[in-house]
């Protein structure tokens, strides 16, 4: 893979995972519950 | 009567995801991505998630939540004058399902060809791909006057889709939830061994190449942030009149904001990872057959019918195998779509506003739909129905309804009172900036889209290529459903009227 490749992959994966995890701490803040 | 709820809340959001995640994440946004300069595209991409994507999710889930209704109730609530807006979205989600259904019957038709890879195997297969698909499967006629007869095989595959829709339906949220959950979780499974599969092939890294390598000339480009708005637009199924009734079925004192935070980046995240299987694949198929990637069909009917079982014929092993497992992925992931349409789009807007019982309802729908579906299963059906029609009601009524609905709930309802709403029962609070984005920024970003890529290409040529008298059935259709939507507003509502929760809805 080439390098510009490479750096897309990563930025999106941290965008991705980083917002899921905000998200997820939100869970957290207001005692809210997945089930 | 009490309005049913999802007695959890993820499955709320299992159900949310899986109407978001269909058959455009494996088919339409990976091309996008390599098309538009890979990482360029990712930015404008990303920009319209926040501009449009996400503002446009809180609208439609807290405004079904707010009214307790689905879309023609929710506009009926803001002014009895509005209510034909939520209608003509109804019928779009209506229209859509009848043809969509049809592409998973052809999903449907190749999992039982992969299981003895009827389409060959080896270089012979690759070959003989092409011609299987549009010869043996479709047998397509030579244009749209020659729409022939209806194909046996594919008519019995569209009845399956649709028993399989009516099961999971017919019993409203109660089955629809848990049913979304395992979806999906076995969609991402799939996509998993997809991904695992592609990357482990000869060439997979010069596929993804094209995927991915940033060429940040083309933000410059209007087609570039065209592609890229519409693609958020399409992907989210918002404007489907759906996502109102899904909305509508949180409890009282259920989250909307994170809720739609997590459907938009879920759904996102799942596309950006489908385009790993897909081009990694393409990379193989390129490696394979000596042959650049221009000579390789990287979107739509074309990738997923043509481009996939060239790639399974050429597999060093397990062939069948692989191909049952794509296969049988598209149809997952279009089915927990196909059923929301269905139910959120059509099933509950009419039994709020006649108060029809769910189970006669669905069962109603259901064959009328199917019946109408075996129009396209004909010999000159993929014209009509996920060319033709996806082009009146999934690009045109999509965003014409979308784009009205933001400026009713913008400037009239108004949306300040929305946010405050939402505000009170979310994990966290969204800000002024909300308020902006569906006043002004979210309808004029769609009607660039809906101007740029529509109206000004088709009214300079037949869309498609297809005669003048065959592509103003676009029209016919925008203009007939915009009538009868009015039709349904003059009826009175017999079912859960909103006026009736309105004293209800100021406590809030």
């Amino acid at each position: 893979m080439s390098a510009g490749a490479i750096i897309t992959t990563i930025v999106m994966w941290a965008i991705f995972i980083g917002g899921l995890s905000w998200c997820s701490s939100n869970f957290k803040k207001t005692k809210s519950k997945w089930e | 009567m009490e309005r049913e709820t999802w007695s959890k809340r993820s499955y709320f959001i299992f159900a949310a995801l899986g109407s978001a995640i269909g058959l455009g994440n494996l088919w339409r946004f990976p091309y996008l991505t390599y098309k538009y300069g890979g990482a360029a595209f990712l930015i404008a991409w990303m920009v319209g998630l926040v501009l449009i994507g996400l503002p446009w999710l809180i609208v439609e889930f807290g405004m079904g939540k707010y009214f307790q209704s689905s879309a023609p109730g929710v506009f009926e609530g803001i002014g009895k004058k509005w209510e034909w807006l939520g209608w003509w979205a109804v019928f779009c989600a209506f229209l859509i399902d009848t043809y969509y259904t049809v592409v998973m019957a052809w999903a449907l038709r190749y999992v039982g060809a992969s299981a003895t890879m009827a389409w060959g195997s080896g270089e012979a297969g690759a070959k003989g791909a092409s011609s299987f698909f549009f010869k043996n499967v479709l047998q397509l006629s030579s244009g749209p006057d020659k729409l022939g007869a209806p194909i046996g095989t594919l008519v019995l595959c569209l009845l399956i889709v649709w028993i399989f829709i009516f099961l999971i339906i017919y019993k409203g949220t109660k089955v629809i939830g848990p049913v979304s959950q395992y979806v999906m979780i076995i969609a991402w499974v799939s996509l998993v061994v997809l991904v695992l599969r592609g990357l482990t092939l000869p060439g997979a890294m010069k596929g993804l190449n094209y995927y991915l390598s940033p060429d940040f000339s083309q933000l410059g480009h209007l087609d570039l942030w065209f592609a890229a708005f519409s693609q958020i637009a399409f992907t989210l199924s918002l404007g489907m009149a759906g996502m109102y009734a899904y909305g509508s079925f949180i409890k009282k004192k259920g989250d909307v904001n994170n809720n739609a935070f997590i459907t938009g980046f879920g759904n996102c995240a799942t596309s950006f990872f489908a385009g790993f299987a897909v081009f990694s694949v393409v990379g193989f198929i390129m490696q394979s057959l000596s042959i650049p990637v221009g000579e390789v069909s990287t979107s739509s009917v074309g990738l997923a019918f043509v481009t996939w079982p060239v790639a399974i014929s050429m597999l060093p092993g397990a062939n069948s195998l692989f191909g049952i497992v794509f296969f049988s992925a598209l149809f997952i992931v279009g089915l927990s779509s196909a059923y929301f349409l269905a139910y959120g789009g059509v099933i509950s807007p009419l039994m709020d506003k006649f108060g029809w019982n769910r189970e006669k309802t669905s069962l109603i729908f259901c064959i009328v739909s199917f019946l109408i579906g075996i129009l396209f299963t004909t010999n000159g059906g993929l014209y009509w129905g996920p060319d033709i029609l996806d082009r009146a009601v999934a690009f045109y009524g999509l965003l014409i309804t979308g784009i009205l609905a933001l400026l009713v709930v913008g400037w009239v309802f108004p949306v300040s009172k929305l946010r405050e709403y939402v505000n009170k029962t979310s994990d966290f609070k969204v800000g002024i900036w909300f308020d902006w984005m569906v006043k002004l920024v979210a309808p004029i970003g769609l009607t660039f889209v809906v101007l740029y890529g529509g109206f000004i290409p088709d009214i300079k040529a037949s869309y498609g290529g297809y005669p003048r008298w065959a592509s103003n059935f676009i029209w016919i259709v925008l203009i007939v459903t915009l009538i009868l939507s009015f039709v349904l507003q003059s009826i009175k509502t017999k079912g859960v009227s909103v006026s009736s929760t309105k004293s209800e809805v100021k406590e809030k």
